[in-house]
């Protein structure tokens, strides 16, 4: 596996490989976003309930919204689909910023090629599709992508200077 | 997967209620029920998020065809109740205002 990390860093990482579907993009997710709150500190509304991702924090929200793509895109244009593919997640938090690396040995993506959206919106113009990487590069502060193979995204999060200014809460 | 939807009829409106996770897994079944919405023409369709915790780009499209279905056969669509993370979503995307969340 690649990783535009040194090996110290990768040591406090936590790594995750599932199957490269759908079915699997729950589970991830769930890491996903427990490690943003790792990062954010915030508290979950109801930490007995485990089904429950409980995601408001403003942080948590741009880390869980972003991986949600690019998962999906993986599963979707990388491996379209097809079992047998694996997509490798390596997160690592710190004090202040979330790194997630994404990687896959499905097809590459064109991510130049996906088209902005509508300077302005109306009824008539909002789209259907093609919303997936806005969203991810509008909600992270880093959303990098290295054809492969293996094919390599690098998302990053970083905390605002003061936490409190964006409702995050320390533990 | 519980349904993620509810959907309620009567002569000319159709409330549904979304819930828990609208997303690559959940939208395509509840895009077949819009198809359904959309082909019954009702003259006004109530969709209720406020039991809605998650969204993606997949569950945007699916409120869209049915916001673009309604409106295209001169019915009118009012979305409510939109929290927490699909309210930041739709606002990154500039549909807050066309919904007028």
């Amino acid at each position: 596996m690649k990783s535009a990390y040194p090996p110290a860093a990768m040591a406090a990482s936590i790594q995750l490989t599932v199957p490269g579907t759908l079915r699997y993009r729950a589970i991830a997710v769930r890491v996903v976003a427990e490690a943003a709150r790792m990062v954010s500190g915030s508290n979950q509304r109801a930490p007995n309930d485990l089904l429950d991702l409980d995601v408001r924090d403003p942080f948590d929200t741009a880390v869980v919204s972003a991986f949600m793509e690019i998962f999906n895109n993986v599963a979707v244009h990388a491996y379209r689909h097809k079992r047998g593919g694996r997509i490798h997640i390596a997160i690592t938090p710190s004090t202040s910023e979330l790194v997630i690396e994404v990687i896959d040995h499905g097809e590459t993506f064109d991510l130049e090629g996906v088209p902005p959206l509508p300077d302005e919106l109306d009824e008539h113009s909002l789209p259907e599709g093609g919303m997936g990487i806005h969203i991810a590069k509008t909600m992270l502060d880093e959303v990098t992508y290295e054809p492969g193979p293996p094919n390599l995204w690098r998302l990053c999060k970083r905390l605002p200077a003061n936490p409190l200014a964006s409702g995050a809460g320390r533990r | 997967m519980a349904t993620p939807y509810e959907i309620q009829s009567s002569t000319n409106q159709t409330k549904l209620t979304v819930r828990g996770s609208l997303d690559i897994n959940t939208a395509p079944a509840l895009a077949e029920e819009i198809d359904r919405i959309i082909a019954a023409k009702p003259g006004k369709v109530d969709v209720d998020l406020t039991s809605l915790d998650l969204i993606d780009s997949s569950g945007v499209a699916a409120l869209v065809k049915l916001y673009k279905g309604i409106r295209a056969a001169g019915g009118a669509v009012a979305i409510s109740g939109a929290r927490d993370q699909p309210l930041a979503i739709f606002k990154l995307l500039r549909m807050d205002k066309v919904f007028n969340l």
